[in-house]
């Protein structure tokens, strides 16, 4: 029995005092204990008692023993047993670089190098068995017209690709946004110079005009030159902004045409001075349905006003 | 459906064992039946390969009552996986151990996988070689069953497994036993009944962090491209013992902690980080009580302060005569005095 004075459970002051006693008992011998327990300075709780460093069996006779008792001497065909060392891994191979950890020392903590392992593994046992079990008459492939039952229902591989399938869409929608986004970024710049274009061509077409003005110059081919060449271009551009910007419709239109858009409202209906007396917009065959001298009604097609006169709308007003 | 079914075989020998080929079309019957039928049905080898089967190795995989339903579907999947395997009820909790052996006997089995749960949340596995031992109990950690998604693989049911073990298994003898174990158990004999005639999955064992890690690989194709199956977990070596559930220890893992201690300590280790959080915070409260006076006192304050020269201390007896005032009674106005002058 050792009294070890290092941990205590509780930080009680008894535990406080308990320490200190325990740590000038640590040196005394057991008569000094005997006293000290006398006295009432050791009490329950304030000495922890340690166990001898366990010993752990390992009977390597035994072990050996009981391992030739049992074993069972077996053809290899029955067990398809193998023991190997993983396979070489491909993708350091295949970048030319040395392994970076050995079989053994595996962080057991990373997740994808311990799968990668066992992978390896499983790979290295298929490499070699695959050459036995044939020579065993042992086939690894089912034909094609061959149907069992599996270990995964076909609802759960169905549930399985469901999931992949998503998965790679998840992916391939992200992987489409970041070129979107790459995009967006050159687009930029090509709008730019674009506009930079435009303005040269302007300033140039500006100059040559100048000079011809200026009589510096007698041709005139600047114009022909412009004319071909931004022809195409603006061609182009008219369809871009066709196609980008969409103008109002028909209707809208006609609306606007009819009613204006935009401007100043007021006094848009007052009379001016050459409006004040003109009628020629006035139809009397139109107004009233009063047609003119020898024009029936209703046979004057579809022009023709339906409103009736202010005094009859007025009677009818009234009456109802 | 039963018209449909399509049956295994023709030119197979050993189609007279499988019992349920009856639609087989014999060749003494298929004139009889009209020829439409015949030109349909698509005959496919029995199961069962032909061969004897002489390995009679039989796995009982049961439990203990008080699992949780991971452990009841690892169970579930282990038994899919080894058509070589028989089930049982339930083992009461107060039952002792050895009358695993005795239900392995009435099973006719000779290797006995026992699931033991304890609390609820601790698992231990025991492999076992019935009636004469060894024995190995585990802790099992990190279940994942079949029916996780991210098992991508499928093979046949009952096809048989190819087992691959790590070298450090041959490095230990206590090792070499559990591969002997392990080999013994997992490998599905030859021509078993239940079992199908292909190889398309693998068991690999590894040793890594003082455990065995359990895989299953489907095999894909010939240049060994692999999907894992599933079911996976991770086993801790505890014990192993001569007997069957029981007898004399042959091997103790030393670097095993049962899951009581380690919670007991992740716990302890939790308690010790407050009360030390506490102390810290009793101490500051102290200091700053303590602190408030010496403020006042500066201790430096008289660092420069040189001695004087000592005068001597006069002190008056007497009183101090009263002073002379001089004042003219008849004080000349401002302007008389300027012209005195």
């Amino acid at each position: 029995m050792i009294i070890d004075s290092s941990t205590m459970e509780s930080e009680d002051e008894e535990s406080l005092l308990g320490q200190e006693s325990e740590d000038e008992n640590s040196e005394l011998s057991d008569s000094e204990l005997q006293e000290a327990f006398a006295k009432g300075w050791l009490k329950p709780g304030m000495n922890v008692l340690v166990d001898q460093a366990k010993k752990h069996v390992n009977n390597v006779e035994g072990l050996k023993q009981c391992l030739a008792g049992f074993c069972k001497d077996l053809p290899w065909a029955e067990r398809l047993d193998m023991t190997n060392l993983p396979a070489e891994d491909v993708i350091y191979k295949a970048e030319g670089k040395k392994p970076a950890v050995k079989s053994g020392d595996v962080n057991p903590d990373d997740d994808f190098q311990r799968e990668m392992l066992f992978y390896r593994q499983a790979q290295a046992t298929v490499l070699d068995a695959l050459p036995l079990l044939s020579k065993h008459g042992i086939p690894t492939k089912r034909p094609d017209d061959y149907f069992a039952e599996m270990a995964k229902s076909d609802q759960q591989m169905q549930k399985i690709r469901k999931k992949l399938i998503s998965k790679q869409l998840i992916l391939e929608k992200s992987e489409k946004a970041k070129k979107l986004r790459e995009q967006r970024k050159f687009g930029k710049k090509v709008q730019v110079e674009v506009i930079q274009k435009r303005h040269k061509e302007k300033r140039d077409m500006m100059t040559a005009v100048k000079k011809f003005q200026k009589g510096m110059t007698d041709k005139l081919d600047f114009l022909d030159g412009d004319q071909k060449k931004p022809k195409e271009p603006s061609q182009a551009q008219n369809k871009v902004a066709k196609d980008n910007k969409k103008g109002p419709n028909a209707k809208r239109k006609y609306k606007d045409q009819r009613f204006g858009f935009g401007g100043k409202k007021k006094g848009k209906k007052w009379n001016t001075k050459e409006s004040h007396n003109d009628v020629s917009g006035f139809r009397a065959k139109v107004a009233n349905a009063k047609g003119a001298k020898g024009a029936k009604k209703g046979a004057k097609g579809g022009k023709q006003n339906k409103r009736p006169g202010k005094s009859v709308r007025k009677q009818t007003k009234s009456r109802s | 459906m039963s018209a449909f079914k399509r049956k295994r075989g023709g030119q197979a020998p050993g189609n007279k064992k499988a019992k349920k080929a009856k639609f087989v079309a014999d060749t003494s019957e298929a004139p009889k039946e009209n020829e439409q039928e015949k030109t349909h049905e698509i005959t496919v080898p029995a199961p069962v390969s032909q061969g004897k089967w002489k390995n009679k190795e039989r796995v009982l995989i049961f439990s203990s009552r008080g699992i949780n339903y991971r452990t009841r579907h690892m169970m579930q999947d282990l038994r899919t996986m080894m058509p070589h395997s028989k089930s049982d009820t339930k083992m009461d909790r107060k039952d002792k151990l050895f009358v695993v052996n005795e239900v392995c006997e009435i099973k006719n089995c000779n290797k006995c996988i026992f699931f033991e749960a304890k609390k609820k949340q601790d698992l231990y596995m025991w492999i076992a070689n019935s009636p004469h031992g060894p024995s190995a109990k585990f802790l099992v950690q990190n279940i994942h069953t079949l029916a996780e998604l991210k098992m991508t693989g499928n093979c046949l049911k009952g096809s048989r497994p190819l087992l691959s073990f790590d070298p450090k298994f041959d490095s230990e003898p206590h090792f070499a036993v559990l591969k002997e174990l392990f080999t013994q158990t997992f490998s599905t004999p030859r021509y078993h009944p239940k079992s199908q005639p292909f190889v398309d999955h693998v068991f690999t064992f590894t040793i890594n962090d003082d455990r065995i890690w359990f895989r299953n690989y489907q095999i894909m194709e010939e240049d060994a491209a692999l999907v894992e199956i599933g079911p996976r977990f991770v086993l801790n070596l505890i014990k192993v013992f001569q007997g069957s559930f029981g007898g004399p220890t042959l091997f103790e893992n030393p670097n095993f902690t049962s899951p009581n201690m380690h919670r007991r300590q992740i716990r302890l280790a939790a308690a010790a980080r407050v009360r030390e959080k506490q102390m810290v915070k009793e101490l500051q409260k102290l200091k700053r009580a303590g602190t408030k006076e010496d403020v006042t006192i500066d201790v430096t304050a008289d660092v420069f302060l040189t001695p004087a020269d000592e005068t001597p201390v006069l002190i008056q007896t007497e009183a101090p005569e009263p002073k002379v005032v001089k004042k003219s009674k008849h004080k000349a106005f401002k302007r008389q005095r300027m012209a005195r002058k």
